[in-house]
């Protein structure tokens, strides 16, 4: 995937080429609002991502894009289509899949190490090996805090430690829904040169949501931009700036700026329809 | 009014700082002298319980100038001196005296405790099912709030006459009493753990009795220690009230004892262990829920 600097915006030969681990297709999903109205929250969703790949998600608030994650997780159902991961329907929560949610989502009465060893100890698995807990928390830099408990972490530390478990149970697929939306700008770029690190060391596959059009350009292999209630993909385009990336180089490589500013034209477009 | 003590509370902290203070206010910073200092922790546990050292030394000063001055008769009010005797008639005394306030004592707080172990054990457990099944919770709510709109003193002769003027009795209306706020207090704290850790165990295909035990409990434990802070306190009051419709032993015998005799001071005297026990009470609930509940302290600083 490192090798993709094709600036083609349909990459479809790419894609096709690997196994696509994640896809989503003709999605559509209506709910019931607690007030009785019918909110239409997705429509006819396309979405193919390959085994290894990192994609963004970013889109107008209120665009189904955390429900498309919360589907693919398991946790909301669908209207019609199809969802599958690795060629499997998806019929609830997996354990191929762990899921980043917003704002770290610790317990607060169970240490960092607890905490992290969680998806280990329940859904009727009887966890013995501590040492991969141990390795995770060492590669998240959170060694040192593993008998903390969460209050006492930073907002930073914690989302690591919400990363960490996500990954104890080495599942292939991450789904993170806004996982840094919640911190200071530069502790949010430090957090994108972290999961970059982590993402490189050991090749999930990841789709991440996030309203950062920066963050998305950064981490992401592809960047997909999802219209206004109901949420479609409105355009999918490949990233063609080669890794690791920084903050201060990407910057300066031509095709961020285009990029951007293309995301942000489509997003744009979006608030103005939604306003209309 | 409260204007004027506002006014005088902010400045009176002001002038905290400054090295004299006028003598005019100077009470009033003597009252509102906890303020600043209580912000600092550590140093707030202890002005609390010299805050309470001075309410108490206050109210005994102002309890003997009453009997003293406006001349109240001993069987209205005794004075405070013969409360203390009466006290340490029965506190300096062989545990094993039947004249002492040990055996009695003893009697009555362990079947608080057993009324309150089983009270507020069939609170949670009740509690949990109500909060974990709707059809469940439709079903026992409105029993529940019948049972708690009935007036325990007229319930109470009904238990004795089931249970006996034994021990039994006293448990059962203990456990009465301490069983309802338990159950709602466990109730609203299991309902209220935020819907993101419940997705988090669904994502991780946790079982309901695992999502219950890591997620909803630990969740629902302020909640539910409020719940055994009253619980705690009604226990107490259950044994003694079953105690003054009929007992062999028992601090509700003590003082309807003393008060067959007119003895005043001698209930007094109990209703003062009763306080004092009370307290201690409450505060052994809170001292256990700090310890058990300490990331809900801890997070608040």
């Amino acid at each position: 995937m490192q090798a993709a600097p094709s600036v083609s915006r349909d990459a479809a030969h790419v894609r096709s080429s690997a196994r696509s681990l994640i896809d989503v297709r003709n999605v559509s999903k209506t709910y019931v609002t607690a007030s009785g109205g019918n909110v239409h929250a997705l429509n006819r969703v396309d979405l193919k991502i390959a085994e290894g790949e990192f994609v963004c998600v970013v889109g107008p608030s209120g665009c189904g894009k955390s429900t498309l994650l919360r589907m693919l997780a398991g946790l909301d159902t669908y209207d019609s289509g199809s969802l599958a991961l690795d060629n499997r329907p998806v019929a609830g929560p997996s354990g191929d899949v762990g899921v980043v949610f917003q704002a770290a989502n610790l317990l607060p009465w169970l240490t960092v190490r607890e905490n992290v060893r969680l998806p280990l100890r329940v859904g009727g698995r009887r966890a013995s090996a501590d040492p991969r807990i141990d390795d995770l928390l060492a590669m998240a830099g959170l060694g040192d805090f593993a008998a903390r408990y969460p209050y006492e972490l930073s907002g930073g530390m914690q989302q690591r430690a919400g990363i960490c478990r996500a990954l104890a149970r080495d599942p292939q697929i991450l789904l993170m829904d806004e996982p840094f939306g919640a911190l200071d700008a530069l502790t949010r770029e430090r957090m994108n040169m972290e999961l970059q690190r982590i993402w490189q060391a050991n090749r999930k596959t990841i789709m991440l949501i996030t309203h950062s059009i920066s963050e998305a350009i950064f981490l992401g292999d592809r960047v997909v931009v999802m219209s206004a209630r109901p949420g479609r993909v409105l355009a999918d385009l490949d990233v063609p700036i080669p890794r690791p990336r920084s903050f201060d180089t990407i910057v300066t490589h031509p095709g961020y700026a285009r990029l951007a500013s293309e995301i942000r034209g489509l997003l744009n477009a979006q608030e103005g329809a939604a306003h209309d | 009014m409260t204007n004027t003590a506002m006014r005088a509370g902010v400045s009176s902290s002001g002038l905290l700082e400054q090295p004299e203070v006028d003598a005019a206010t100077s009470i009033e910073n003597a009252a509102s002298n906890a303020m600043p200092a209580s912000r600092k922790p550590g140093r707030a546990e202890i002005n609390g319980s010299v805050i309470a050292g001075i309410g108490l030394v206050a109210l005994i000063a102002l309890w003997i100038m009453a009997v003293r001055f406006l001349r109240v008769p001993p069987y209205i009010l005794p004075a405070p001196e013969a409360v203390l005797n009466a006290l340490w008639s029965g506190i300096a005394i062989s545990p094993a005296s039947p004249k002492g306030y040990y055996l009695p004592l003893w009697s009555t707080l362990s079947n608080a405790a057993t009324g309150f172990a089983i009270g507020s054990g069939l609170g949670l457990v009740l509690g949990s099912l109500m909060a974990e099944s709707r059809l469940v919770e439709k079903l026992l709510m409105p029993y529940a709030f019948a049972l708690q709109s009935l007036p325990k003193v007229a319930i109470a002769p009904l238990v004795v006459i089931w249970f006996g003027f034994g021990d039994g009795s006293k448990v059962a209306i203990a456990a009465l009493l301490a069983f309802f706020p338990v159950l709602i207090n466990s109730f609203t704290g299991l309902r209220a753990t935020e819907p993101e850790r419940i997705d988090l165990m669904r994502s991780l295909s946790a079982t309901r009795f695992e999502t219950y035990r890591i997620v909803k409990l630990p969740n629902a434990a302020p909640f539910i220690f409020a719940g055994l802070d009253m619980a705690v306190v009604y226990a107490l009051l259950g044994a003694i009230v079953a105690e003054f419709l009929g007992a062999q032993q028992g601090m509700g015998v003590v003082i309807t004892q003393a008060q067959a005799v007119s003895d005043v001071a001698g209930v007094f005297a109990a209703l003062v262990i009763l306080g004092v026990l009370g307290i201690a009470l409450h505060s052994s609930v809170r001292r256990l829920e700090h310890r058990v509940v300490h990331w809900a302290h801890r997070g608040k600083r």
